[in-house]
């Protein structure tokens, strides 16, 4: 997205249109985003307030509402859904997209996403499209803003050719100094190094350079990642004053819990069973504690522990439910088992 | 104040106490030892808020009064002089000149005030424990401790003072070890408190073979008392798992072993696992253990010992660190393990009123 933040406020409020908006400040702090009027004053991300208006002394400043970023969000990565499944989230304003098994064109398909984006949100995006996710991610800022950039295969190698190192995800400022030093300030002057001698200069990260300065780059667009945790929650329509009320309203929760982890998580490992508990202060807290099952017994107890937490207050949400043990964790490794 | 003092005496004491020092930077104070002279005494005390250290060391005062010094360069430039006498004189802005033979070293200090004090302990329970026997219960625990945050309560060693008995628990939840001494205290005195890992570790460093140890309880706090030191911990909060309901009752197989030979042959079979197939296997025929381990991408190892067994054929698997860590610290020669089948919880035993639990592993292919 094109200065996400900066152009919902901007959106959110049309006056601001044309003028230089930065989001976040406040006296003492940086800047979260900018709108493009206050980059051309040297404006940018994380600078501090102070010098920002320096440099800019008629710089708008508007609070930070990350609630609303995050709703919109949510719609533009519902519009990704509606074309493909493969889509793996940077940021709030960030993703990879895989639509390799798509019959379309990557270009015409990027076209219309951003197309459905400006209808839906009234925001402007940027695409990169190309064979892998280091590339797309270089060329999504070629055009930006309101534009997209394609790197085909056959134009990689022109592309990588006079591409600054710095443009390379891992190589900060003092990894680029050491390749400046070693007199590589493109790509193309960095792929005449062999991968050997990379990896003696920088260790595991050399044999990736070797890799990326090629614009090879054997990373799969992970869609989201596994489900690390189930769970449910109920709010009651009267708080519930005791811990006896509480517990009465475990089984049914439990139940739902049970059906959940066993009818769609069934080849999981449990790892840890927890409580939530909302106060009518509307403080949250909870009770975990490891457990390979679901045992009545334990959820009464991490009940039974969370509920003085409020200090006497009447509880008006109780949730339950369990975190896995991860795929990758699980695969082949015996099985420790737990005593409590 | 101002004071002369014998450089090995002075390390030492400021060893005593540096490890409390706090690692967060948010509150400098806690990085600094607070230095109180009076008399013919130096005390030193640390603290991070959660523990404080407080010990004491014979100098020659020329001048009494106290200030802070950051603790971790002042054990530095300690450790680096020469032996022999080193001379502090520190003026009224806490600036500590330092000197020792032709080296002199000015240290900026802060102020004495604004070190928080330790707790007092005016209405506490109070129970007197040989330092040698709380040093060997100590010993024989603490290694159980869990690492997991997340379960804070098990981040300590839970005591319970019952029927004229300490009963000192340890335990990640795979593995549980537990000791119990006889102490006198009177009936009003029970209780039963969780004290947290720093505490025990420091309070390790700190116990003898000699004397004994004043345990001091108030509702959130305890304190130690031996030696010329004190320490003082906060208790962690919380109920701690019903570890009773975990030690299985009567074993179907008493297995009696050699503590060393057993521990020798663990760790070499032990060089064969891997993070992903982290378990040794014990299998027991008649008047035979072979133990084993495979990582399909390293390879695999077997020893096999004599041993004194009658009963049928049974494998059990476990992770083999927490096999080791009780062989390890114990002293005894001969260790029983109690076996009921290869998914029940093995017991380790001594003929001291010791336990260890241990959960097994199951594997799966």
């Amino acid at each position: 997205m094109d200065c996400f933040y900066a152009a919902i406020e901007i959106r959110e409020r049309p006056e601001l249109r044309g003028k230089p908006v930065a989001v976040g400040g406040g006296h003492r702090g940086v800047l979260t985003t900018c709108s493009y009027e206050a980059r051309k004053y040297g404006c940018r991300s994380a600078m501090p307030t102070f010098q920002a208006l320096r440099l800019c002394p008629d710089l708008i400043l508007v609070p930070v509402r990350f609630d609303l970023y995050r709703t919109e969000s949510q719609r533009i990565r519902e519009i990704f859904g509606e074309f493909t499944e493969l889509v793996e989230p940077l940021s709030l304003d960030e993703a990879y997209l895989d639509v390799s098994h798509l019959a379309s064109e990557g270009a015409s398909i990027a076209g219309e996403i951003r197309a459905r984006i400006r209808e839906v949100t009234g925001l402007t995006a940027s695409a990169g499209i190309a064979a892998n996710k280091f590339l797309a991610k270089v060329a999504s800022d070629w055009n930006k803003p309101d534009g997209q950039y394609e790197v085909n295969e056959s134009g990689v190698a022109a592309f990588m050719r006079d591409l600054p190192i710095e443009k390379i995800w891992g190589v900060g400022k003092r990894t680029a100094a050491r390749l400046h030093a070693l007199g590589a300030r493109t790509c193309g002057e960095l792929q005449r190094f062999t991968r050997f001698e990379l990896d003696r200069a920088f260790g595991r990260f050399g044999a990736e350079l070797h890799d990326l300065c090629r614009g090879i780059d054997r990373r799969e667009v992970q869609p989201d990642r596994e489900r690390k945790s189930v769970s449910n929650e109920r709010t009651y329509s009267e708080d519930l004053a005791t811990v006896a009320e509480g517990l009465e309203k475990l089984p049914e929760l439990l139940t739902e819990l049970h059906d959940d982890v066993t009818r769609k998580h069934a080849d999981r490992r449990l790892r840890e069973s927890v409580v939530k508990l909302k106060f009518a202060d509307f403080s949250t807290t909870t009770a975990q504690r490891a457990s390979g099952v679901i045992d009545p017994a334990l959820f009464e107890d991490l009940l039974r522990e969370a509920w003085p937490r409020g200090g006497g207050q009447p509880v008006r949400l109780i949730g339950t439910g369990v975190r896995f043990v991860s795929q990758e964790e699980s695969a082949g490794v015996p099985d420790q088992l737990e005593m409590f | 104040m101002k004071f002369l003092i014998d450089r090995d005496a002075f390390l030492e004491a400021l060893q005593q106490v540096q490890h409390v020092v706090s690692s967060r930077t948010t509150l400098p104070i806690l990085s600094n030892v607070l230095i109180e002279a009076d008399g013919d005494t130096l005390k030193l005390t640390t603290t991070d808020l959660d523990v404080g250290i407080s010990g004491q060391v014979k100098a020659q005062i020329e001048r009494g009064g106290a200030t802070t010094l950051p603790a971790r360069k002042l054990v530095m430039i300690i450790r680096e002089l020469n032996s022999g006498e080193v001379s502090v004189d520190v003026d009224s802005d806490n600036v500590a000149s330092v000197r020792n033979g032709p080296s002199f070293f000015k240290i900026i200090g802060l102020d004495q005030e604004e070190f928080p004090p330790l707790a007092s302990f005016d209405e506490a329970r109070e129970f007197v424990i040989e330092q040698a026997k709380l040093k060997d219960a100590l010993r024989k625990t603490a290694y159980a401790i869990s690492t997991d945050e997340t379960r804070y309560v098990l981040n300590g060693i839970y005591w319970s003072f019952k029927d004229n008995v300490l009963t000192l628990v340890a335990t990640d939840g795979r593995r549980l070890a537990m000791v119990e001494q006889d102490v006198e205290f009177p009936k009003s005195n029970e209780i039963n408190v969780i004290i947290p890992t720093k505490a025990i570790n420091e309070l390790q460093r700190l116990l003898g073979d000699e004397g004994e140890v004043r345990v001091r309880i108030s509702d959130s706090q305890v304190s130690f008392e031996l030696n010329d030191s004190i320490l003082v911990s906060k208790l962690i909060e919380g109920n701690y798992p019903n570890f009773r309901q975990v030690i299985p009752g009567e074993a179907k197989q008493r297995i009696t072993l050699e503590r060393e030979v057993l521990f020798n042959a663990v760790k070499r079979v032990a060089i064969l696992t891997s993070d992903k197939s982290n378990s040794i296997k014990l299998s027991f025929k008649p008047d035979m253990l072979q133990i084993s381990a495979n990582s399909p991408e390293i390879g695999e190892a077997h020893e096999s010992l004599h041993i004194n067994y009658k009963g049928p054929v049974l494998s059990i698997a476990f992770n083999p660190e927490f096999l080791m860590a009780p062989l390890r610290n114990l002293a005894q020669d001969e260790v029983f393990l109690d076996l009921i089948d290869e998914m029940s919880p093995g017991v380790l035993k001594i003929d001291e009123p010791f336990i260890y639990v241990l959960m097994p592993m199951r594997v799966t292919n």
